[in-house]
């Protein structure tokens, strides 16, 4: 009797204590919530302010240089024989324009070695040697046709390139930013300054364009250049347009941008057949041009006076990336022909060029030049005032096979007949590098003016200096100048030379000095974001041991003092964020995380030795992280083919795959099986007896969706004919059904969320099905724009979150259960967060932009069309729909981040669910919002450091080649990752207070 | 308070009557003292377990009156035998004299020596220029050295012959080799036809500081490969713990930490796999020894001040 009263007593009790704590818990969720969204907003400001301190624009000064400007110069705004005033004159503004047309022809990534002849390479590769028309013009038409070798400033992106092409200054990175939006150029440039004189532009290809000169083209014929898979529409249209307009008069430049080539090498690489294929075409196409420019080129014709040029806006790697600073990225090369022949050639002393053989054996030469100094030498050629904010400086050897036409009018040579031409041209070439000199002296000192943070004061006094000297040599030279110019005398060519190399002097220093200090780092700014961004971790740090401490007043179970898991796990956190500090570290990052993943797999297997339990789960866990170290390696591999692994590997794997066709398919058979191992252990699981009603069906429709991939896939690879699903439909009905199934599947558990029926459950069930319902909804779209990895890494993903969840089980069943039910172990979290890191690099991804998988993006958006090719062979290709912006990036975003940030913190609640032995949904939430803490805090970690290393090295070599992505990666990822907790402990506790306010009612 | 009181019968309602106090509470953590749940749970049920439980408790309580002595007496460094000190501590395990331990960790510290000069004056290789055969080189000539002296020292000497032990250590070396190369492997370390060898040479050095003496001492009883390798919050009981647990320790430590060069640009010939690493674990193996080898000498000084 007794027994049975103090049962019923205690079951009181008990009841009422878990009123007390439903109470207790609905003040205490929303402010767990506000915690998360309070740290959210916290990243964004500190990131906001450090990103606008680090990642500058440039100040765009809006000002235009103008025809009249230069009367303020020291330089004669005429040719240096001051008596010519024949009529062509009359319309001369700055220099003496000596080209009447320019046919510009952009080929999108050309490499150097593209150009180049092969035997200026150490070995010849399969690519070279393919424009053979360039390479033959150039070794025959010597000083008249050159190929120079360019090279271009980081970021090598299309865009910054075309901004840097046009403005003659350095774009900086945050223009990256803007690569998709492709704003217009507000500063001025080289086509502005061709509009405002009166030239024509007509434009073809590549749609950057007209996006950065919304108006001043007089024709343009663009095509859109997103769609990497596309490799002809934008270079058919090119063709299309270029040969007719060459027969047309009423253009002065004419742009052709083609795009080939750059989107073959996105998507097959450097070394594949469509990119000889593309090449080959090109070489087809500029036979023609030529053709039609030489049959014009007469006398009175329509090119008399027209320069060709033929060029890339940046290289690429092997891998037909871009955007770094490589050599492979940066070297690119610029064909420029003139079709008149200079009587003379290059000034020995200033010729820059590397000779060399061409293929059969003839001398030839290869210049060098500044994509810098393109602008500001287009423009002496044509005539043009220099652009404003151009820093570059009118290059030898381009100017040269330009300006060789200069002498064809003749008029000094009746006046002095022993003055040699060459003397005459470089009278000519001083008066343009004087203009020259003296239009970047006025930028650098307008801007200096005009910005707050410019160059600092010495860097300006030396420059002032080296401009000062050069000017003062200049009026003595202009004397002599006017002195000698009725008589001839040789006196006149070292002066000359002499001034010629101090403006070189004065323009190299500048060019050098905007280089090493352009991108102006706001350092105030940086400190205050970093500052705040330590605060967060500081109030993030307060706020775990706030949840802790919320339990520890109330029920006496305190936190748990410093546990040998927590001293681990802050040893790896540190090691892994301080590892940023290097470049070295950062490159290797997977391979970093993937060590310290195994260190604490180790450290593992030493407890499961000790409690002799689980064993296998540690050797599992470790066996595991073995695989995802091989395959970081392969992913690594396809970052740079230096890397060890193609040293350490040699191509046996290779060989297997071409030796045994079988291979191939094990590749295409292995992923659907996978896939339907997964949907068979979605299966069990739904059949277990939590899963009832809603929530049965839902993840039904995920196994429907596994099982539509893998139609999708067998379609796909073509193996099996599958004659039932026809090409078209599963291309792009299958991965949109699967998209729909998804959204369906997420918009349906927010709907549950709302009204959520199934109650009476344990609590720690209900997380566990909550959890696997958000998994199994978001999974099916990620395993399909991660291709055919995607089962694998999904299945690697369960086992690792399986291992690191019993170990971590099992340390909290060894530790005495009762003393702290709610301290949370930091390992097991610490370890999620790094599977989680290795997983992003195992899904071939890395911290760069041409790490990311653009494919992805147009995963279900293909349109198959038939055109009529080049040589009128009807040919299939798959045309993309219409690009949306804002649904292709959703895509990137979850391929990108998909493994790594989305699937794993909406598992988090697996490491509190399972843990738990005391079912009350108060411990298990509280539980799991110190997780998610827990979870945050050690991303935040990273970035912290990141944002740390990035400071430090602001000037370092590689801040916009690795540096910089990396800091923009990381921070998308811990907002991603704030922004992901913040909903996740939406969905998780939502349920909690409905309960309570149904609970109220029910007892009523 | 009350409300606490109340949740506190909630979750733990057979601790009511036996209130435990808040500090025990709070305080309970892998650091504790060894009658902590951790230990209790592998040894508490065997009378063994509990006599060196209470043999612990004694010794910690004594190692902490001995600490107090330690300030303010001088610490006497004796390198003389004490049987009984010994001998108490654990009878099972042969009893080790400080100068025995000075003479093993010697002689393993002046093998490994040995053959680094050995590999440099004679053979005229170093670890750097030809690591595969410096690694092999170090690997034969430790091998016997460490079998043979640690066999010496087995446990259950009448169960046990000499030769016995000297097998088990030969059987050991392989194992522990494989043991090590996979933990290397899954830490990253690179995996090819030109690695294979120095990967196995490696792996036999490493398997000689950590496994190898392990297996010569204690054959395969579990309990000790328990008490040496994967107990850090009980400290190893016996002089032999203490060699064997320290160096094997210091070698992997040491190797780790050696690990993190490689990545660096600095493109010099030693950041290859497994130079640096191999640097690094025989430093850490040195170092260990010689703490190892002090430790011994403060607990034999304690030993000897406890006896006076």
């Amino acid at each position: 009797m007794l027994c049975r009263w103090s049962r019923i007593e205690y079951q009181m009790l008990q009841k009422k204590a878990e009123e007390e704590m439903e109470v207790w818990w609905r003040s205490r969720k929303w402010e767990q919530i506000r915690v998360f969204f309070l740290i959210l907003l916290l990243h964004g400001v500190a990131i906001l302010i450090f990103t606008r301190g680090f990642l500058l624009t440039r100040t765009e000064l809006p000002f235009y240089s103008h025809c009249s400007d230069l009367s303020q110069s020291p330089c004669f705004s005429t040719s240096s024989s001051s008596s010519s005033t024949s009529s062509p004159n009359s319309s001369r503004c700055w220099t003496k324009p000596v080209i009447d047309r320019v046919v510009i022809i952009i080929l999108d990534a050309l490499r150097f070695d593209f150009v180049a002849p092969s035997t200026f390479f150490e070995v010849s590769k399969p690519w070279m040697d393919k424009l053979r028309v360039i390479q033959k013009l150039a070794s025959e038409r010597g000083s008249s046709a050159r190929i120079f070798k360019a090279i271009a400033d980081p970021p090598t992106t299309s865009l910054q390139r075309l901004k840097g092409l046009t403005t003659g200054g350095l774009p900086t990175f945050i223009d990256v930013g803007n690569s998709f939006g492709a704003p217009a150029i507000v500063e001025d440039n080289f086509i502005h300054q061709l509009v405002q004189n009166g030239k024509r532009v007509v434009m073809m290809g590549d749609d950057t364009w007209t996006q950065l000169f919304p108006n001043h083209f007089k024709k343009s014929y663009p095509y859109p250049s997103f769609n990497v898979k596309d490799l002809h529409t934008v270079d058919n249209g090119c063709i299309d347009h270029l040969l007719p307009t060459l027969y047309q008069e009423d253009w002065d430049v004419l742009i052709a941008h083609f795009l080939g080539v750059d989107h073959a090498g996105h998507i097959f690489g450097v070394d594949s057949s469509p990119m000889i294929e593309k090449l080959e075409q090109y070489n087809l196409v500029l036979e023609k041009v030529i053709e039609v420019l030489e049959s014009q080129s007469g006398p009175g014709g329509l090119h008399e006076n027209t320069l060709l040029l033929v060029m890339g806006d940046h290289g690429q790697t092997l891998h037909g990336d871009h955007g770094g600073g490589s050599p492979e990225e940066v070297e690119t090369s610029i064909f420029a022909m003139n079709f008149k022949k200079p009587p003379f050639s290059i000034p020995p002393e200033f010729d820059t060029s590397s000779g060399g053989h061409n293929l059969d054996g003839k001398k030839m030469y290869i210049s060098s030049i500044q994509q810098l100094d393109f602008a500001v030498t287009l423009s002496a050629l044509v005539g043009i005032p220099f652009p404003f904010g151009s820093i570059g400086r009118v290059n030898t050897d381009l100017y040269a096979l330009g300006s060789g036409t200069l002498n064809s009018e003749g008029t000094n040579l009746e006046k002095c007949q022993n003055q040699s031409e060459l003397e005459q041209w470089k009278q000519n070439y001083v008066n343009v590098l004087c203009i020259n000199s003296w239009q970047v002296k006025r930028y650098i000192d307008v801007y200096s003016a005009s910005s707050l943070i410019g160059f600092s004061h010495e860097d300006l006094l030396q420059i002032a200096d080296v401009y000062a000297q050069a000017d003062k040599s200049w009026s003595n030279t202009t004397k002599k100048l006017f002195l000698h110019q009725n008589e001839c005398s040789d006196s006149l060519l070292p002066a000359l030379k002499m001034q010629i190399d101090l403006y070189v002097n004065f323009l190299t220093s500048v060019a050098e000095l905007a280089r090493s200090k352009w991108t102006e780092f706001n350092l105030k700014m940086m400190g205050t974001g970093f500052g705040i961004m330590l605060v967060s971790l500081l109030i993030h740090l307060l706020s775990i041991k706030w949840v802790a401490k919320q339990y520890g007043a109330s029920f006496t179970c305190g936190d748990s003092g410093i546990s040998l898991g927590l001293i681990v796990a802050c040893f790896v956190v540190v090691i892994r964020a301080s590892s940023f500090l290097s470049n070295s570290y950062i490159l290797e990052e997977g391979k970093v995380a993937n060590f310290l993943l195994a260190t604490t797999g180790i450290f593992k297997l030493r407890y499961t030795i000790l409690r002799k339990k689980m064993l296998l789960e540690a050797v599992v866990f470790l066996l595991l992280i073995t695989f995802c170290r091989f395959t970081i390696e392969i992913g690594l591999s396809k970052q740079a083919v230096t890397s060890q692994f193609l040293n350490a590997y040699p191509s046996w794997i290779m060989s297997i795959v071409s030796q045994f066709p079988a291979w191939m398919y094990i590749a295409e058979v292995v992923p659907i099986l996978v896939l339907i191992l997964l949907s068979y252990l979605l299966y069990k699981t739904i059949s277990s007896s939590y899963f009832v009603g809603i929530w049965k069906y839902m993840i039904m429709g995920t196994i429907l969706s596994y099982m539509l991939i893998a139609v999708h896939w067998a379609s796909e690879s073509g193996t099996w004919s599958l004659a039932l699903v026809s090409y078209g439909i599963s291309r792009n009905c299958i991965p949109r059904m699967i998209y729909g199934i998804g959204l369906g599947q997420v918009s349906l558990l927010a709907f549950s969320q709302l009204f959520n029926k199934d109650k009476g459950l344990d609590h720690s069930k209900s997380l566990v099905v909550k959890t696997v319902g958000m998994l199994s909804a978001l999974s099916s779209v990620v395993i399909l724009l991660l291709g055919k990895q995607g089962p694998l890494v999904a299945l690697a993903s369960i086992i690792g979150g399986c291992c690191i969840m019993s170990l971590g089980n099992m340390e909290h069943e060894a530790k005495d259960s009762m003393s702290d039910p709610l301290a949370v172990d930091p390992l097991p979290v610490t370890q999620w967060n790094f599977l989680a890191a290795c997983m992003f690099f195992c899904t071939g991804h890395w911290c760069a932009f041409d790490g990311l998988r653009y494919g992805a993006a147009f995963i279900g958006h293909f349109a198959p069309i038939i055109v009529i090719d080049m040589a009128g062979l009807p040919y299939t290709i798959f045309r993309f729909d219409e690009f949306i912006l804002i649904r292709q990036a959703i895509l990137l975003t979850i391929d990108t981040f998909g493994f790594s940030h989305i699937l794993p913190i909406f598992a988090l609640p697996f490491l509190v669910a399972r843990q738990n032995m005391l079912s009350q949904k108060q411990f298990i939430l509280m539980r799991l919002s110190q997780v998610y803490l827990m979870y945050g805090l050690i991303t935040a970690t990273t970035v912290t450091v990141t944002m740390l290393c990035v400071t430090i090295h602001r000037r370092h070599l590689m801040v916009w080649g690795l540096f910089a992505p990396k800091f923009v990666f990381d921070v998308v990822g811990l907002i991603l990752t704030d922004v992901l907790i913040c909903l996740a402990s939406l969905f998780y506790f939502g349920r909690v207070e409905k309960d309570v306010q149904q609970n109220p009612s029910t007892e009523k | 308070m009350n409300y606490t009181k109340t949740f506190l019968s909630v979750v733990c309602p057979w601790n009511r009557d036996s209130a435990p106090s808040p500090t025990y509470k709070t305080k309970s953590t892998f650091l504790d003292p060894p009658w902590q749940p951790p230990m209790n749970q592998s040894t508490a049920h065997t009378p063994r377990g509990d006599r060196l439980i209470d043999r612990e408790i004694k010794r910690s309580s004594n190692r902490k009156n001995m600490k107090a002595n330690a300030t303010t007496s001088s610490v006497k460094f004796s390198a003389e035998p004490e049987p009984e000190a010994e001998a108490e501590v654990s009878p099972s395990s042969p009893s080790i004299s400080a100068l025995e331990a000075l003479s093993v960790h010697l002689i393993s510290g002046l093998g490994l020596g040995l053959a680094l000069l050995l590999a440099n004056n004679v053979y005229s290789v170093n670890l750097v220029s030809h690591p595969s055969l410096t690694l092999l080189l170090i690997s034969v000539i430790e091998c016997p050295i460490v079998i043979l002296l640690y066999s010496r020292h087995r446990k259950n000497r009448e169960e046990c012959s000499y030769l016995k032990a000297v097998g088990r250590g030969l059987v050991g070396l392989p194992v522990g080799a494989l043991v090590n190369s996979l933990g290397a492997i899954a830490l990253g370390a690179p995996v090819g036809t030109q690695y294979f060898l120095t990967t196995i040479y490696w792996s036999l050095m490493m398997s000689l500081f950590t496994i190898v003496p392990a297996v010569s001492v204690f054959g395969s009883s579990w309990k000790d490969w328990q008490r040496i390798f994967a107990q850090t919050n009980c400290r190893p009981i016996g002089s032999l713990d203490f060699m064997i647990c320290l160096p094997a320790h210091g070698a992997i430590i040491g190797a780790w930490l050696g690990a993190w060069p490689m990545p660096l640009d600095w493109e010099r010939p030693w950041q290859e796999w497994p130079i640096c690493v191999s640097y690094g674990a025989m430093a850490g193996y040195l170092v260990a020894i010689v703490v190892s080898f002090s430790l011994i000498l403060v607990r034999a000084s304690f030993q000897h001040d406890k006896r006076d």
